[in-house]
């Protein structure tokens, strides 16, 4: 090694001065986002990243953000950045996820003027355009349908900022006043990381940072081959499906072919349907960030979070494929369903080569989206998570690539023309086992004025699968005035209707007979 | 003599129960006993009556418990029944939706404070619209039929959109009110009159479950008192005022936090009588350490929060609590990196240097190795085992290839760098540059991490108090009667009059006594989901309250945005001012003696001492870094400044 090294002794020094830069850019977008899905359901993550686009830490809220950033950050240096630039992005093809995900990255100056560094902040908006509001459309076949496409564009240049591309972007969303206020709370979050990535090196130099920042790194993929060693030559295949891709009702299979060696894990989606008519491809970032996760899930929880974890994580995919998606393809349903099925086929994956994991948890994110004139809302709805050996599987929560939090009743019913005739646990619907899944929820939304509902469901044909012979959790049902719906759909909707989502339950774990 | 001057404080934490009493003349009479956790009121007795002769003297108690975090902790309050909304009755086990861990998937929430047999469902609708579906007497009386059968200890009855309007809640409580009259029943606008229907309702809930137990526990400390011959007591608030007993039984809930919120409120007293506005403060025991924040003088206060995984939304004073202290443990992880915590020796079996079993070398064994901690500078006298202290950050050391005192100082840099962490959370999440405040260092340990804290945030200052062990048992001692009332007031600013807001005022101002009086205004951009604090006067009118919220928006956030301000809440808060606090050295006590660098808290010269050295104090030991100069103050305690680099 050429570099000096990180001394032992001050790695978890140097770890904690680098999270907590993130963690105040996460504190200041939620605190000054206007949108519900920011400041009460945090659908964002903040992240810093060095001079030569590696990320140092991130502060995730949302697993799904986990190893997707690094890709926004290496679109924006091929479009050379220089210090003081603003981008905005969120192009699939160029970083993004899927289009409502905007990410603000400022190409941070140092106190020369020199570029030191990337502070990035990825936020859900509520809408960025497109067929149907909210930009999570049901049928959409190709990108363009889904909304404005960003490439990297400069919001500022040099630290002057272009009203007119700003403009340009809001003249293009349902909600621009919203909009304005939301990427407002990203800029004071890049700032905020700006500063604080300014003063370190300030303080130390920029040697020593990237001597900190390659110590860092290596720390956390020390730590994740500690744990890929103890599995060394698992092996291990799974199947599995999404129920319909927008368009058809036809199942997109999914196969995963995944192997320890040296250390490292190995995953081949040699199988896996090719891409798909409608939006539930994902681009590939989206499958590393659900392989990371998955990774992740396999560590002590205080392994820091940068680009280390993700450097022993090898895959494999074909030419043509729906987990690595290229234009002109629709993407929004594969950023939040096709995620918690590659998580869903990695776990299965890893118990079929004897690695202990839960059973599955409702596999899917339950995305609603409501839009009216002159409104949109978008939630995601919780349900079981899988049960383990190490007990009951949690009630009613996010599992898998989201852990957005809930709209409380009373602020949704202050700000749309939406009541909430009912919101409570689906009791019962967690698999039976020694340790029981956990329960789905039920909500019910009547509307109170003419408007279209978007949904984006799954599980609910295929249940969660419980493990060791626990039982399956319950498929999740979406009602239209108590008549079924299938589980990716859009209908308009007259004042008096109710849409209900019943979300799946969570496998069981181990034989019921031994509770 | 019988002459009653002190104003005592007396503060129950895990291991040990603080005392301190104030004289008029500003001395200060300091005791530190062992808890009783069985019963904590016979520790605050036992503590009370070591101050001797001074026991007879106590004019005027406070008390600062941990009665209600117990309570939350270990599941022991009342059998709560709650009645809900038809349709919103698993608001509890729903939570906000959030998993414990992103990654552990197993782990679990603790169970809710009621069972979910025990809610009863209320057939009642409010919109924002007004009352969609009208609760009739035939119901009530179902409801409360239902509820009185499962032989609840208490009943809390939290309804949708009850903040707007709590007519249905009223009734209800009359009802209960007529047919099991001895009954407690809790309403949660109450409470907390405010939007967001989880929050209120576990707030609700949370004053029903520890309500009985918080009263029986003041009923019996007051008899205890009474028999020793000691005044009546009133409790700390989690907000930093108090409550007499009767009061404070009846609003449980505002005491969770009731112990950390004197800390800050000591730490304030001693910064006014330093002559310091704005600081941060850490308190730093064997577990854990508290940041705080202290604005203009005063410790901040904020909504929200959760004790033992219970929301409670009321204000409290800011504390941000990290899982670092001087019974932190130091281990090597499979990364090959130094770690320390959040594994705690605690009080027992303690540091390596107690000698009272510990193993593992923590971060007290760390600085015995610095020789940053002097031989009596430890509560309770506990001589020192330097030797087996040594050894243990050896063993360490050792494996890392690293010298043993690279090794200690490199322990204590990571316990710094967890607990500058707080400090940053507390100051920066609110706008607050730290490099504009002091650092007030107390707590066991305060005294020792405050200069390196205060390097790694760039502080300038740190004021170490007289009596830094006990501090919050001083805070109690002092602290103002407070009391406040709130009330839910959803209106945009521009439609707000003067008129309709000196009314809103108003309204609240019979609610509750006091001298001084304040208003504060909880405000955010229409669509925002947090408020910004904002003080209010009852003849303000909606554009003055505008400019004054997007002030502090631009000063916290930087940017302000062309939307409509709303007001969501209105706080009123009275206090009468507490006890005198002119602190001084003892003239009694041993002069500071400048050669051993001992101080008893007697009288010291003004000379200042140059770091590096430690100080031995009554109850701690101060660390005077490298590049600092420590001079002690006349009202006790010391400055240290930081010479310019």
């Amino acid at each position: 090694m050429t570099a000096p090294r990180l001394d032992p002794l001050e790695l978890s020094v140097w770890s904690s001065l680098v999270a907590m830069i993130a963690e105040e850019m996460g504190s200041v977008l939620i605190r000054g986002a206007l949108s519900p899905n920011i400041r009460e359901r945090r659908d964002a993550s903040c992240a810093l990243f060095d001079v030569d686009g590696r990320m140092v830490a991130q502060a995730a809220h949302i697993p799904v953000h986990l190893g997707a950033l690094p890709e926004a950050v290496r679109a924006v240096r091929e479009s050379r950045p220089r210090a003081g630039d603003v981008f905005l992005l969120n192009s699939p093809w160029q970083g993004g996820s899927h289009l409502p995900d905007l990410t603000m990255i400022e190409a941070i100056a140092d106190e020369a003027g020199a570029l030191a560094g990337y502070a990035v902040v990825r936020a859900h908006h509520a809408d960025v355009g497109g067929m149907s509001p909210g930009s999570m459309p049901q049928g959409a076949t190709e990108l363009v349908q889904e909304g404005l496409i960003l490439p990297p564009v400069r919001l500022e240049r040099e630290g002057v900022p272009d009203p007119e591309l700003l403009a340009l972007i809001l003249a293009n969303v349902r909600t621009p006043a919203e909009r304005r206020g939301d990427l407002a709370a990203q800029r004071a979050a890049c700032a905020v990381g700006s500063r604080g990535w300014r003063a370190l090196l300030r303080e130390h130099g920029a040697a020593r940072i990237a001597t900190v920042t390659a110590g860092l790194l290596d720390y956390a993929e020390r730590r994740a081959v500690a744990r890929l060693t103890a599995l060394e030559g698992a092996e291990g295949t799974a199947e599995d499906a999404l129920e319909g891709d927008g368009v058809s009702e036809d199942d997109v299979p999914l196969r995963v072919a995944l192997a320890v060696r040296a250390g490292a894990l190995h995953l081949d989606f040699t199988g896996t349907s090719p891409m798909v008519r409608g939006n539930v491809n994902c681009p590939i970032q989206v499958t590393r960030a659900a392989a990371l996760f998955v990774l992740r899930a396999l560590l002590p929880d205080d392994v820091p979070t940068n680009d280390g974890i993700a450097r022993p994580i090898h895959i494999t995919v074909p030419e043509d494929c729906c987990v690595a998606a290229r234009a002109p393809a629709a993407v929004a349903a594969g950023n939040v369903e096709m995620s918690q099925r590659i998580t869903d086929l990695l776990f299965a994956a890893l118990a079929s080569a004897g690695v202990e994991v839960p059973a599955q948890g409702q596999g899917t994110m339950n995305n609603i989206t409501f839009g009216g004139a002159g409104w949109t809302f978008y939630e995601t709805l919780g349900g079981g998570q899988g049960a383990s050996a190490k007990g009951p599987g949690p009630d009613a929560v996010h599992v898998g690539m989201s852990n957005t939090r809930n709209t409380p009743i009373e602020s949704l019913e202050r700000a749309y023309p939406l009541v909430i005739e009912r919101y409570a646990m689906r009791r019962g619907s967690g698999g039976a086992g020694t340790h029981r899944g956990g329960d789905g929820v039920v909500r019910a939304y009547r509307v109170l004025a003419h408007c279209t509902v978007t949904l984006l469901t799954e599980r609910r044909r295929r249940a969660p699968r419980g493990a060791a012979g626990g039982g399956d959790g319950a498929c999740g049902e979406n009602l239209l005035n108590n008549v079924v719906l299938p589980a990716k759909c859009r209908r308009e909707l007259r004042p008096g209707d109710v849409i209900e989502l019943r979300t799946p339950g969570g496998g069981g774990w181990g034989s019921p007979a031994h509770q | 003599m019988s002459m009653r001057d002190l104003a005592a404080g007396v503060d129950v934490g895990g291991t040990f129960t603080d005392c301190a009493a104030i004289a008029a003349d500003g001395v200060v009479l300091a005791r530190k006993v062992l808890s009783t956790p069985q019963d904590q009121s016979i520790g605050v007795v036992v503590a009370l009556e070591a101050l001797g002769r001074g026991a007879g003297r106590v004019e005027r108690l406070v008390h600062g418990t941990t009665v209600v975090t117990n309570l939350l902790l270990e599941r022991t309050g009342a059998r709560v029944v709650l009645c809900a909304t038809a349709g919103a009755t698993d608001l509890l086990e729903l939570r906000r939706q959030e998993r414990v861990s992103l990654y552990d998937l197993s782990a679990q929430h603790p169970a809710p404070l009621v069972a979910s047999g025990d809610v009863v469902a209320v057939d009642e609708r409010r919109t924002v619209f007004g009352v969609e579906r009208v609760l009739t007497d035939a119901h009530i009386g179902e409801v409360v039929r239902t509820a009185l059968a499962l032989q609840p200890d208490v009943v809390v009855i939290a309804l949708l959109h009850a903040y707007a309007d709590d007519a249905h809640e009223r009734r209800l409580v009359e009802a209960f009110h007529v047919t099991a009259p001895d009954l407690t029943v809790v309403a949660s606008t109450a409470v907390l009159p405010e939007i967001r229907e989880y929050e209120r309702t576990a707030t609700a809930v949370a004053e029903g479950y520890a309500r009985p137990g918080v009263a029986r526990y003041l009923h019996r400390l007051a008899e205890r008192l009474h028999a020793a011959g000691f005044p009546a007591p009133a409790v700390m608030t989690s907000s930093g005022g108090m409550r007499v007993a009767a009061d404070a039984a009846q609003h449980a809930a505002s005491l969770a936090l009731s112990g950390p919120a004197g800390g800050v409120v000591g730490a304030a007293a001693v910064l006014r009588a330093a002559g310091i506005n704005d600081a941060l403060t850490i308190d730093i025991g064997g577990t854990s350490a508290d940041a705080g924040l202290i604005l203009a003088g005063e410790p901040l206060v904020e909504s929200g929060g959760s004790v033992a995984g219970v929301p409670i939304a009321l204000p409290r004073v800011l504390v941000e609590t990290v899982s670092a202290g001087g019974g932190s443990i130091a281990w090597i992880d499979e990364g090959g990196a130094l770690r320390v915590g959040p594994r705690s020796a605690g009080a027992r079996p303690g540091p390596v240097a107690f000698g009272r079993g510990g193993t593992e070398p923590t971060v007290t064994d760390a600085q015995v190795v610095l020789d940053r901690i002097g031989s009596g500078g430890w509560s309770g006298g506990v001589a020192l085992d330097r030797d087996a202290a040594h050894a243990a950050v050896a063993r360490i050391a050792a494996r890392l290839g690293a010298t043993v005192e690279r090794t200690a100082a490199a322990i204590v840099r990571a316990a710094d760098a967890e607990m500058a962490r707080a400090l940053r959370r507390v100051s920066v999440d609110r706008g607050v540059d730290p490099r504009d405040c002091a650092l007030v260092g107390f707590g066991g340990g305060g005294p020792l991490h405050a200069c390196a804290l205060a390097d790694a945030l760039a502080m300038r200052t740190v004021l170490v108090p007289p009596f830094a062990g006990v501090l919050s048992a001083v805070g109690l001692a002092i602290a103002p009667a407070r009391r406040e009332v709130a009330a839910s007031l959803l209106v945009r600013a521009s439609s707000l009059d003067v008129a309709a807001f000196r009314e809103a005022c108003d309204a609240l101002v019979p609610r509750i006594a006091g001298r001084d009086r304040r208003w504060q205004l909880r405000v955010r951009y229409e669509g925002q989901g947090h408020e910004l604090e904002v003080a209010a006067t009852p003849g303000d009118s909606g554009s003055t309250i505008s400019t004054r919220f997007e002030e502090a928006h631009r000063t916290l956030y930087g940017f302000t945005l062309p939307r409509e301000v709303e007001c969501v809440a209105l706080r009123h808060l009275a206090s009468d001012p507490g006890a005198r606090a002119e602190f001084r050295r003892d003239p009694d006590e041993v002069p500071f003696d400048a050669h051993g660098l001992v101080d008893r808290g007697g009288p010291a010269s003004s000379v200042p001492v140059p770091g590096p050295c430690a100080i031995t104090l009554p109850d701690a030991t101060l660390w005077v870094a490298d590049g600092w100069t420590a001079t002690a103050l006349a009202i006790g305690g010391w400055r240290l400044d930081r010479e310019p680099v």
